[in-house]
């Protein structure tokens, strides 16, 4: 078994926490907003540039 | 020989169970949780450690708030009046300011593995809800190809590692959090064996 064949087994025996922890359906639950896209895709979404709530807090506090 | 063929490889189930959750955190961290994704997530069962009992109590808590409560908490947890509970950018978290450094840092980085923000979002890259999502699309290949552990590990040693935790256990903690507090517990615990796993060498 090469070096990083070892990492790997280590590492995935290591996660096996993981697996064993989470629901399979909990990646149907995550259906909300994305803010980040590949570079050259149109991803422009119908509702143009908006100033969300996070937003104005967030320029409100970058002033102090 | 063995490689001369390139063949399709379905996700580990490890690293799917990893982008499932970074995925799960950052739609959570991104949005107001609606009446469908509040019965949803009502309908979870925890497995396991740390992750299981987190998931457990989110399920718990899902299925005793309203949307109407939920958006009430996420604005004082997150938007606030003076300023909210938590402000989760690594810019803050690293420099006490917003849009400092390690925003810079982190749009060098995006830029080398050819992302951006999606146009019409405005808050800047940093945001944790942001990261999650860049990390859920690095393991996936949502963005293109999937990325190696190394890029993987690269990109979370430097623009998550040292303060996501710090940010999930605020969360946890936070006077307002009802619903978000088991979302704190769940990042942190998914911190916890990040850092962990991508120790091994």
């Amino acid at each position: 078994m090469s070096e990083q064949n070892t990492t790997q087994a280590g590492r995935r025996g290591f996660l096996k926490l993981l697996t064993a922890s989470i629901p399979a359906a909990a990646v149907a639950v995550a259906t909300g907003s994305k803010a980040v896209a590949s570079e050259g895709v149109e991803v422009r979404e119908s509702k143009g540039l908006q100033k969300t709530e996070h937003y104005k807090k967030y320029l409100e506090t970058a002033r102090f | 020989m063995t490689n001369a063929v390139e063949t399709y490889t379905p996700l580990a189930p490890e690293d799917q169970a990893r982008a499932d959750l970074y995925s799960l955190l950052s739609s959570l961290l991104l949005s107001i949780p609606t009446d469908e994704t509040l019965q949803k997530l009502s309908q979870l069962e925890g497995g396991e450690g740390d992750i299981g009992s987190a998931i457990s109590s989110l399920a718990r808590v899902a299925k005793a708030v309203d949307a109407g409560s939920v958006e009430r908490e996420y604005n004082v947890v997150f938007i606030g009046v003076g300023r909210g509970d938590i402000l989760p950018y690594a810019s803050y978290y690293l420099t006490g300011f917003l849009h400092e450094k390690p925003l810079a840092d982190l749009r060098a980085a995006m830029r080398s593995l050819g992302l951006q923000r999606r146009e019409g979002v405005v808050e800047p890259e940093d945001h944790l809800g942001s990261l999650c999502e860049m990390m859920s699309g690095l393991i996936t290949g949502a963005f293109g190809e999937p990325a190696s552990l190394q890029t993987q590990k690269d990109f979370f040693n430097a623009h998550i590692g040292p303060w996501a935790a710090h940010c999930f256990s605020d969360l946890e903690k936070a006077e307002n959090a009802v619903l978000y507090a088991p979302v704190g517990s769940l990042g942190r615990a998914l911190m916890d064996i990040e850092n962990e796993a991508f120790r091994f060498e």
